[in-house]
């Protein structure tokens, strides 16, 4: 070693060790080529040496020619020398303690936590650590669904993290000892993956376990005997529902060790009791599948609570209470259309309706009155009575949207049930009345309900409806109105406005009241301004007039008119239902759930009652969770008419921001999320543990603070690792090439010599 | 009486070149007074009668087209003038007066559907249509003279826009001023005048209210009285 690394000029004090690497990754191609193609070039060779009468000669040439293929054969598979010196290194052992929530939990019959009991065999196992760190490399890991290497010990082992998934973990931990010599794991925990299915291992932890080859031993934390808990552990149900839908949902109750019992479950919203069901608990029961079925009644994000009673001798409180949220939506708007006898208007609107996708519509025309003779008998007609009981009573909440167009009431509906569409429209129902004969004073509405909610007042007049030709004419001060914009761009859609064909009939004697916005307008030669749109609010629902039956014309007469046609309904319909583009208040957050200690941004935006932004209105914005009222503050608009409000929430939990700038109020709500998973599945696994210790050829160990460690053994035999090395190719240099070129220069002399070719 | 309204019903007969377009002179009033007396449609009784190149036209969604002969091919623009209107909303009733089959009116009408919808033939209407529904149930097709027991028709985007009887329904509908009948049916007798006016404001109303007899709410009740009414 010495001679050979003096020849190449280097100190061999600096190595310790010499070996020869060939230089192409995959030789046995040129290897075999070269097998394959020597002899025959070699054969042909001494055959052509026949003419050489002197055999050593032959030899002679045969050798050299033998020598040079020999060479060629080196250069082509690029030997190197390398010296290189190695040294010794430590062995390594993985402590692995599970940081994860449910380390928490408390245990029986010790009664302390399963992160405590780890701790308390730790600390008896001192000496056997600190023996195994004088001949091993000793690290510890904080695990949970990651893992985080530590140097101050069992000084910030804290059982916090919110999830468990021992897949990835050891995956990592895999990883990290790659070219490193690791002997053994010791791994302490509860078992509890929130990842693994009951009584089974996944194929992740199995192929990281193959794959690292070390015996893992496990520790098992805690025991499910006399592990007292009911829980929620599970709720199944979708994050987005439709009012007046039924919203189903899937809840999975655990209970251990709590005797014979029934517990009720009860679903809330706020404080409102939604269900109540008794569960029966059996000893030897633990999982109770509970379905229940709800109807959400109001649409936007609705939170919702589950409760289940708490005991005293529970291990763990916090998990017999669940909330959840539901973005209620509208799935089709649900519009009653009542047409008082059949004609163009009401049948150019029901095709409208008709043919919205998101309208749900249920018309009735009157088709005969009481004075009309059909000349049939009831089974030969095709008439249903008129179901107003249930329209009126039963079922008025379920509509969005109440439609009465060209309708008298009497003898149809019972005047009392007017009362009911007062009460319907005050807490937050839509109605709007479109014009004709019966309409207005000639459906006999004055003094009635009705009128009350309608945003005009009845003046007697002699006549009530006229069949004159009249153009429509909209209010400048609301040419932004939602309702009004037939086109994106204001300018266009004063144009289109300026073009439609003109009304045929108005009804007449329709005062607006004060707070009423009158949209639009009818004129002709007689009359000047008779109102035509008017919009209003009642109560908590807005109401809305067209006091012409002629508007059909617009989508008949009108080429393209179809489109404004549709467009004209379809945003009478989105203001009159509230949709949230129509608000003149709006409020939202810029998420609809947080994680702890983020940042809520929460953003208003008023406009005028014409629309425009209102700049320097100041709103009052409140903050409240369940414990009560948070932040309540004046803010201003900016010139945008909008404003932004951030906090920080203390505390995990469901909150709600309200606006209220005079007599608007919007009112939004959003989560802020604590992880509780790891209590909803609190049991220990020892499964798990046991299959990781079995698989790995370890050994699996239940925790009882004073379990003597020092039986475990870890084989401890010598691993050289190399320092540095250097490397010279031996091909690469020009004597290889030269003895090559020499051997060929000397075998071409002598076969001329010979009289060769 | 009070004046009519413009969106009161009014059944504007079309006026052609050849043939007889007011074969039927009382046929239309006549049928208007009956939808006044049996149902809640309120109804403009005044005749109107039409070209089909009158701006007046889209006035009117329903017009009535009739005759017992041969007309004039329409020309190509008054044509797109009624395929416009029938694509706006509007809807025609063609009416052959003639009380024969493979009539020269018959061959007018066909001719021209063919160039008034290339695309689209006309069909036989089937008897779940809104039209047996709208007002009466009805389960057959009548007429004065029963020529085919079949109404045939077009529709667009789930809409018929155009129904022909070949049966002379206005024959059977006419009534004179001393409301004495204008023309004998044939071989039905009285029943048979009563259900070509019951499908005479069955094709009014289903112009005016479409499909709404299909409407869930009704179905259960239509389909009991349908069943009793067609069984023996």
């Amino acid at each position: 070693m010495n001679e050979l690394a003096k020849i190449f000029g280097f100190d061999p004090k600096k190595y310790d060790q010499w070996q020869i690497n060939w230089g192409l990754e995959d030789p046995w191609m040129i290897i075999i080529s070269l097998g394959l193609m020597m002899p025959l070039a070699l054969w042909f060779f001494w055959t052509s040496l026949r003419r050489v009468g002197s055999t050593p000669k032959k030899i002679f040439l045969f050798s050299l020619r033998i020598f040079a293929f020999v060479f060629l054969l080196m250069v082509l598979l690029r030997p190197e020398l390398e010296f290189k010196k190695s040294h010794s290194l430590k062995n390594h052992i993985a402590v692995l303690l599970d940081n994860s929530k449910s380390l928490s939990i408390k245990t029986f019959p010790q009664e302390i936590s399963r992160a405590d009991l780890i701790r308390k065999t730790l600390e008896f196992n001192k000496k056997y650590f600190d023996q195994l760190k004088t001949e091993f490399n000793v690290d510890t890991y904080f695990v949970s669904d990651g893992v985080k290497k530590t140097n101050s010990g069992l000084e910030n082992y804290r059982p916090h993290r919110p999830y468990t998934n021992f897949s990835p973990v050891l995956e990592e931990l895999g990883r990290n000892y790659e070219n490193k010599s690791l002997q053994g794991v010791l791994f302490f925990s509860d078992g509890a993956d929130l990842t693994e299915e009951p009584e089974e291992m996944s194929k992740g932890i199995l192929n990281s376990l193959i794959k690292m080859k070390v015996p893992v031993y496990t520790f098992q934390a805690g025991s499910n005997d006399q592990f007292k808990d009911l829980a929620l552990e599970s709720v199944s149900v979708s994050d987005f529902g439709f009012v007046q839908q039924p919203v189903r949902l899937s809840v999975m109750i655990f209970s251990s060790a709590l005797g014979n019992r029934n517990v009720p479950l009860v679903l809330k919203e706020g404080d409102r009791i939604l269900i109540s069901k008794i569960i029966e608990i059996r000893e030897d029961k633990k999982y109770y599948k509970v379905d229940l079925q709800f109807t959400p009644r109001k649409i936007g994000k609705r939170i919702y609570t589950l409760n289940l009673p708490r005991f005293s001798e529970e291990s763990i409180l916090t998990n017999n209470q669940k909330e959840f949220e539901i973005d209620v939506a509208r799935d089709r708007v649900r519009i009653l259309h009542l047409n008082g006898r059949p004609s163009w208007d009401s049948r150019y609107l029901r095709e409208v309706l008709a043919n919205n996708p998101r309208v749900d519509l249920l018309s009735f025309f009157i088709l005969r009155n009481l004075g009309d003779d059909v000349a049939a008998p009831t089974s030969e007609l095709s008439l249903i009575p008129f179901p107003s009981n249930l329209l009126f009573d039963d079922y008025l909440s379920s509509f969005d949207l109440i439609i009465f167009q060209n309708f008298k009431y009497e003898p149809f509906i019972d005047k009392k049930y007017l009362t009911n569409i007062r009460k319907y429209v005050e807490k937050g129902g839509a109605f709007l009345m479109v014009g004709g004969e019966l309409s207005f004073q000639g459906g006999s509405y004055s003094r009635t309900p009705i009128e009350d909610i309608l945003p005009v007042s009845f003046k007697e007049t002699d006549i009530r409806f006229i069949d004159q030709e009249f153009h429509p004419k909209i209010n400048e001060v609301f040419s932004n109105h939602p309702i009004l914009r037939l086109e994106k761009d204001l300018e266009l859609t004063r144009e289109v406005w300026d073009t439609l064909p003109s009304l045929h009939g108005a009804n007449l004697g329709l005062v607006a009241d004060k707070d009423a916005y009158v949209l639009a307008e009818l004129e002709n030669a007689s009359y000047s301004s008779v109102p035509a749109l008017v919009v209003g609010e009642f109560g908590e629902g807005r109401t809305a007039l067209l006091s012409t039956d002629s508007v059909w014309s617009w989508n008949f007469r009108k080429e393209g008119g179809s489109r404004y046609f549709h467009r004209f309904w379809n945003n009478i319909i989105d203001w009159l239902i509230s949709e949230p583009q129509t608000r003149r208040l709006q409020l939202k957050s810029d998420k609809d759930r947080y994680q702890e200690e983020q940042k809520v941004l929460i953003k208003f935006k008023l406009l005028e009652k014409n629309y425009q932004p209102a700049s320097n209105v100041t709103g009052r914005l409140t903050i409240s969770s369940r414990a009560g009222e948070i932040i309540s503050k004046d803010l201003k608009t900016d010139e945008q008419g909008e404003q932004v409000f951030s906090f920080l929430p203390k505390q995990a939990g469901f909150y709600r921001a309200s606006i209220v700038i005079e007599e608007l109020k919007e009112e939004i709500m959003f989560s802020v999320l604590k992880d509780n998973a790891e209590f909803e599945k609190p049991l220990v696994n020892d499964f798990l543990l046991k299959k990781i210790a079995m698989v790995s050829g370890g050994q699996y160990f239940v925790l009882d603070g004073a379990n003597d460690l020092s039986a475990l053994q870890f084989d401890n035999s010598e691993v050289k690792i190399k320092s540095h090395s250097r490397s010279f190719a031996l091909w690469d240099s020009w004597w290889a090439y030269s003895l090559v070129i020499g051997l060929l220069f000397i075998d071409w002399w002598f076969r001329r010599k010979a009289g060769l070719s | 009486m009070a004046a009519a309204g413009y969106s009161d019903l009014t059944l504007p007969r079309i006026i052609y070149k050849g043939g007889n377009d007011n074969a039927r002179p009382d046929g239309l009033r006549s049928l208007l007074s009956q939808v006044a007396r049996r149902t809640s449609i309120e109804v403009n009784r005044e005749p109107v009668a039409l070209k089909l190149s009158d701006p007046n036209l889209f006035k009117y969604p329903f017009i009535y087209l009739g005759g017992d002969e041969a007309f004039e091919p329409f020309a190509d623009s008054n044509l797109k003038t009624l395929r416009k209107y029938l694509s706006y909303g509007g809807f025609l009733f063609i009416d052959d007066n003639s009380a024969k089959s493979d009539s020269g009116f018959d061959h007018s009408v066909r001719r021209m559907v063919k160039r008034l919808f290339p695309q689209t033939p006309l069909r036989n209407i089937p008897r779940d249509h809104s039209v047996f529904r709208s007002f009466y149930l009805l389960n057959t097709v009548s007429g004065r003279a029963i020529i085919k027991s079949y109404m045939e028709g077009i529709s667009v985007k789930g809409r018929t826009v155009l129904i022909y009887s070949a049966n002379d329904q206005a024959g059977a509908w006419s009534r004179n001023k001393l409301g004495d009948w204008n023309y004998d049916v044939m071989a039905g007798g009285y029943r048979q005048r009563q259900l070509s006016i019951r499908l005479g404001i069955n094709i009014i109303l289903y112009a005016l209210t479409l499909d709404y007899k299909k409407d869930m709410v009704h179905l259960p009740i239509i389909l009991e009285r349908l069943r009793r009414y067609q069984s023996p």
